[in-house]
């Protein structure tokens, strides 16, 4: 593999890496905007200029492949540092002051440059050219536009032509004057349009549901997996004080490069909802708080004694979830399970090599709930299983089917005693003898097995609302209660260490190592958003 | 000199093909395709040919740069975009001699082995580009051009393609993005066109002139045509003069005569009493002249060790009457407009430089100002830019603040400050502590 | 030298495009020019800029669906090149060169008199649609400053006198 030295620390690479991801790689972060991992190359921001020993002129980084010997100076060169400088200078000649008000900052990335490059001055006393009525210009449902905050990388377009392959957005005249826009001013309603918001380095394009909500470097990030669909693209969970306010990509060459689409980026808010917060028991028709100590030993009785057990679990449940449950209540209990699966939208995404995947689930776990032996069942199915009384039926996630919210399934509810697992507002809690509040995605921890046969875990970012309990350490507290101590698992790792022992499909997988990256510092990635 | 390139000027008749063929027309064509097509090349380069569009890279080497073993398809492109102001010689020849042209680009298009020719014409040469039509239709007619180019086994079609008002798609690799139906931004380079050009293929792309010079290598051999001008900087050159002279035009020259002959005797001198004050060599893309160099030789070297470039050999000529400041402003207005805005220091840049000299020019100069202008020239070229186009601005701006310094100072010495911006005033509805007394 | 005027086809009628026999022949013609359909976008465009008088946001999409390319990205092609109408524009599109040969010799005069002939500056057009101004860069006819292109045209060696003749022969509703 050809040996590059960049500002003096060799590294080697593989031969067609170019200087910027070589640099990376030795530790050395040349600054780019137009430069994307997952874009073609255009070497239109000039800042990534550096020197390579015998040539007369600087070269492009991001444009320059590494040759066998190369001498690159980046940080060590006087005459790079000169170049940046006037790069930036350039930059800032038209960009606006808006710090302040740009949802941008905090993950800016001329904000980063600027500040490394460390000048607080200018010559430029001109005045700065505006596009008015582009400054707070709504172009699709998900982005804003400020055209005057404008880099003119055009990383948005490229997006859009090469990635999500709509060529939806277009530069409209030239020069200085260029401007990003949509067709005739059109919607921008690309399937991936928050991606466009993503890309841009500055506040050009920002997102919609995010502006003015929380300042960037307030926000902590946790690695999970988007709930959906079953591609299961990897993201990020920004959160700040219990409350969950975006999901941004993670990035996985495998499954979803540096992307998410609109649909399953935007069930972020969904994950804040939290309409129930204690165990309630239907007492005479009327809902009883009670504590979670009663409730367990209450259902554990019940449990020991049913002679029909029936439950309804769903894909969209965690690997470490539906193993419990199939321990306990199959195993154990001598009880029937199925897994309800839906078939939603058609999803797709381009993953790194610029592949599609494509899902017609709507859950994200389906494929694990299938290595788990279990029986997956669409809706005509699961209304013949809920047919007739049962001691007990237990529905562990209710909003994972839409048949569970009919009229004629709650009637079948209706029927006998009925457990439900519910977070959000939903019909069965009209009909159920117990509730039980579960904690969301964003306040709960285990893997998912995607379509392609990941297993992903998923980390937790928040506490859970009220005294909500993840659905795995309620099945847990059940176990417990049963005295079934082979299955006094305390954490979603002991869980997994027990499923990867026991079932084929996930032997030689250890939890540890499917952890994602935490992030550090609030942003360290510079091509991510 | 016998004209070569403006040889039909003056002609009746000539743009039909049966006074071009009567003339000795095609007899060069005919040559090449009884040789090898590397031998065609290297008679191009053995007469030292120049790129006439800019550039003055030599034509034959670049011929040489196509793989020879690439399966093809290769393309030739005859660069019509003549937008370089000063320059109007590409039309000339067009108006005159359509089939000079076609000639040359197919001797071209043969020696790289290309099967299909574009002429990319700019969009304003309505009646320059329905001549060059007229001639290959012509041309076609009569077994010229299409398939079995003169009866051989060589087949070249030529299409005529407009471009839309834009100087940058007259840069090569603009050019080819624009023919490929895109805007017109310049590619990076490496690669260059002679290996992916044009549809990703081989592509020569080649100006006007310099095609039509051609023709008379291949009849009268490259001696013949090294043998006028002077090593390296050889053959005819048709040199564009505008601007304050009495007789601005087009006028054929052997290479390397002087900028004096040209000025005084050719065009016969500065108009009504007045005095050269400044020139540009080649188009306004170069840095300017001053009248201590009148006697430099108007070649591509003789140019070059005088600080300037021969360019396209476009001279505009400025008398006294001339504020240099506005000349200056002028064109910065030019490179603002055509910059294409891919990057950053060319885009931004062209803009800046734009609005300072504006400044200066409405009498709200800053002394900082030149130094500035000089600052911006600095890091919008010398390979800061994707292309040339940030030097084209970079060098005529950058010499004339270089090179009349007390203009300049004229215009800030009795300048005023600049008004201040009128700024809306809001309504504030409130009270304001420690204002109103509270 | 005759100028033709422009006919610039409404908007309204513009809001769907369908090319006629006549259009799709020459459309099919262009494509065998060029190995890539998207390469045939210039020539398209100037055909229908011919038979339209402008690029309506409906010819656009026609160009756009005959053609393979999204909307947007023919959109952006349009809007590179200052040649091609986004508004319908007037009968004789006024087109005066401010490059420096021209403005050096005689072009800048040239510009005031037309502001002041006919009452309008750079980018407006006559009340009555006659004539439309605009600033354009060097049109490669130094040598004969001042030059004007009206429409298709070149006009030059211009005085004042010269182009207000051929001005008063165009509003007349005769070719000059």
């Amino acid at each position: 593999m050809p040996k590059v030295t960049i500002d003096g620390i060799a590294v080697e690479v593989p031969a067609g890496t170019n200087l910027i991801e070589a640099a990376r790689l030795a530790g050395v972060n040349i600054p780019f905007f137009c430069y994307h991992p997952y874009l073609s190359v255009v070497g239109q921001c000039r800042i990534c200029m550096v020197e390579v020993e015998g040539a007369p002129r600087l070269a492009i980084a991001c444009a320059t492949p590494v040759t066998d010997g190369m001498v690159v100076r980046s940080e060590t060169s006087p005459r790079v540092k000169e170049a940046r400088d006037a790069v930036m200078e350039f930059l800032l000649a038209n960009h606006p002051l808006d710090c302040p008000v740009c949802d941008q900052a905090g993950e800016c990335l001329l904000q980063d440059h600027s500040f490394s490059e460390g000048r607080d001055t200018t010559h430029m006393v001109e005045t700065r050219r505006t596009f008015p009525g582009f400054e707070r210009r709504l172009i699709g449902p998900h982005v804003i536009q400020n055209q005057n905050r404008c880099i003119h990388c055009s990383r948005c377009i490229r997006f859009t032509q090469e990635i999500s392959e709509t060529a939806a957005l277009t530069y409209k005249s030239r020069g200085n004057h260029a401007y990003i826009d949509t067709f005739d001013g059109q919607p921008f309603t690309d399937p991936f349009s928050a991606c466009a918001a993503d890309v841009c380095p500055v506040g050009a394009l920002t997102v919609r549901e995010f502006r003015f909500r929380k300042r960037a470097w307030k926000l902590r990030s946790t690695p999970s997996v988007c709930p959906g669909c079953s591609i299961g693209c990897n993201l990020w969970i920004d959160h700040h004080e219990r409350t969950v306010y975006r999901f941004t990509p993670r990035e996985n060459p495998a499954i979803n490069a540096t992307w998410l689409c609109d649909y399953g980026r935007f069930l972020a808010d969904s994950l804040n909802e939290a309409h129930y917060l204690h165990p309630l028991h239907r007492v005479d028709g009327q809902l009883r708080q009670v504590s979670w100590g009663e409730a367990i030993r209450a259902l554990a009785l019940d449990l020991a004694a049913a002679r029909t057990l029936r439950v309804v679990a769903a894909g969209t449940l965690s690997n470490e979830t539906l193993f419990l449950a199939r321990e306990l209540f199959v195993r154990h209990l001598k009880g029937e399970l199925v897994v309800a699966v839906h078939e939603g939208e058609p999803r797709r995404m381009k993953n790194g090599k610029g592949e599609w995947l494509r899902s017609r689930d709507a859950h994200p776990n389906s494929e694990g709930a299938r290595r788990l032996g279990l029986e997956l069942v669409g809706g005509e199915r699961l209304a013949r299983f809920l047919f007739g009384a049962a001691d007990l039926t237990i529905i562990l996630d209710p909003t994972a089917h839409p048949y569970l919210a009919t009229e004629e399934a709650l009637q079948l509810l209706r029927v006998s005693p009925t457990l439900v697992l519910v977070r959000t507002d939903h019909p069965t809690a009209e009909v159920a003898s117990w509730l039980l509040p579960v904690a969301s995605l964003a306040a709960d921890e285990g893997t998912f097995t995607s379509s392609g046969g990941h297993v992903q875990r998923f980390a937790p970012a928040v506490a859970p609302a009220g005294e909500a309990r993840p659905a795995w350490q309620i099945l847990h507290l059940l176990a417990r209660g049963l005295g079934v101590t082979t299955l006094d698992l305390p954490s979603p790792a002991a869980v997994f260490a027990a499923l990867a022992a026991k079932d084929k499909p996930f032997a030689g997988l250890a939890w540890d190592d499917l952890v994602g990256k935490e992030r550090s510092s609030y942003r360290e990635q510079q091509h991510v958003g | 000199m016998e004209p070569i390139l403006l040889r039909a000027r003056g002609v009746p008749n000539s743009r039909s093909l049966s006074t071009y063929l009567a003339a000795g027309g095609y007899e060069g064509l005919k040559k090449a395709l009884g040789m090898d097509p590397d031998a065609v090349t290297k008679e191009v380069l053995d007469s030292e040919l120049r790129g006439r569009g800019g550039a003055g890279f030599p034509t034959g080497r670049k011929w040489t740069f196509v793989p020879r073993d690439h399966p093809g398809p290769k393309y030739l492109i005859c660069n019509a975009d003549e937008s370089e102001p000063g320059t109007f010689k590409d039309r000339e020849i067009i108006e005159y001699d359509p089939h000079l042209v076609l000639e040359g680009i197919a001797i071209a298009a043969y020696a790289i082995r290309a099967s299909t020719a574009y002429i990319y014409i700019r969009g304003e040469f309505v009646r320059w580009a329905a001549i060059l039509e007229q001639a290959i239709a012509e041309a076609r007619a009569h077994g010229i051009l299409g398939r079995h180019v003169m009866g051989s086994d060589y087949h070249l079609d030529v299409w005529v393609h407009r471009g839309a008002g834009a100087y940058i798609c007259g840069e090569e690799t603009a050019l080819i993005e624009s023919l490929e139906g895109k805007r017109g931004f310049p590619r990076l380079k490496p690669p260059f066109p002679a290996v992916v050009g044009v549809f990703g293929k081989p592509t020569v792309v080649n100006n006007v002139e310099t095609l039509a010079c051609v023709p008379s290598i291949l009849t009268r051999g490259a001696a013949w045509f090294a043998s006028i001008g002077r090593p390296r900087n050889t053959g005819p050159k048709l040199y564009c003069v505008s601007g304050h002279v009495r007789r601005p035009g087009v006028y054929e020259l052997p290479m390397g005569v002087t900028f004096r002959e040209i000025i005084e005797e050719h065009c016969g001198g500065i108009r009504d009493g007045h005095r050269l004050k400044a020139f540009f060599p080649g188009g306004s893309s170069a840095p300017v002249m001053t009248p201590d160099q009148i006697d430099v030789k108007a070649d591509f070297d003789a140019c070059a060790e005088a600080g300037s470039m021969l360019g396209s050999g476009g001279v505009i000529v400025l008398d006294d009457t001339v504020d240099m400041v506005e000349a200056a402003a002028n064109l910065a207005h030019f490179y603002a407009h055509e910059s294409c805005g891919q990057c950053t220091p060319c885009r931004e840049g062209s803009d800046w430089a734009q609005d300072i000299l504006d400044r200066i020019l409405a009498g709200h100069g800053r002394p900082e100002d030149p130094q500035t202008l000089l600052r911006i020239c600095t890091y919008a070229s010398q390979g800061m830019t994707i292309c040339p186009l940030g030097d084209a601005f970079a060098l005529p701006i950058s010499s004339i603040v270089k090179k009349f310094p007390a203009e300049f100072e004229r215009h800030i010495a009795a300048a005023t400050p600049r008004p201040p911006k009128k700024l809306p005033v809001l309504p504030w509805a409130g009270p304001r502590p420690g204002f109103d007394g509270q | 030298m005759s100028t033709a005027p422009i006919h610039a086809v409404p908007a309204e009628q513009l809001a769907t495009v369908t090319f006629d026999a006549t259009m799709e022949e020459r459309i099919a013609e262009l494509l065998t020019h060029y190995p890539t359909k998207r390469a045939a976008l210039l020539p398209v465009l100037w055909l229908c800029q011919q038979r339209y008088g402008w690029i309506a946001p409906g010819v656009i999409e026609a160009v756009a669906a005959r053609l393979g390319e999204s909307p947007a990205f023919v959109q952006g092609v349009v809007t590179f090149y200052t040649m091609f109408y986004t508004s319908p524009p007037a009968r004789y599109v006024l087109q005066v060169c401010e490059t420096l040969s021209c403005a050096l010799c005689g072009g800048k005069e040239l510009v005031e008199h037309l502001k002041t002939k006919l009452g309008i500056g750079f980018g407006e057009r006559t009340p009555d649609g006659t004539f439309q101004l605009v600033g354009v860069q060097c049109l490669g006819a130094c040598g004969s400053a001042p030059v004007v292109q009206i429409n298709d045209d070149y006009y030059e060696n211009l005085t004042i006198e010269k182009l207000d003749a051929v001005l008063d022969e165009l509003a007349k509703g005769k070719e000059a």
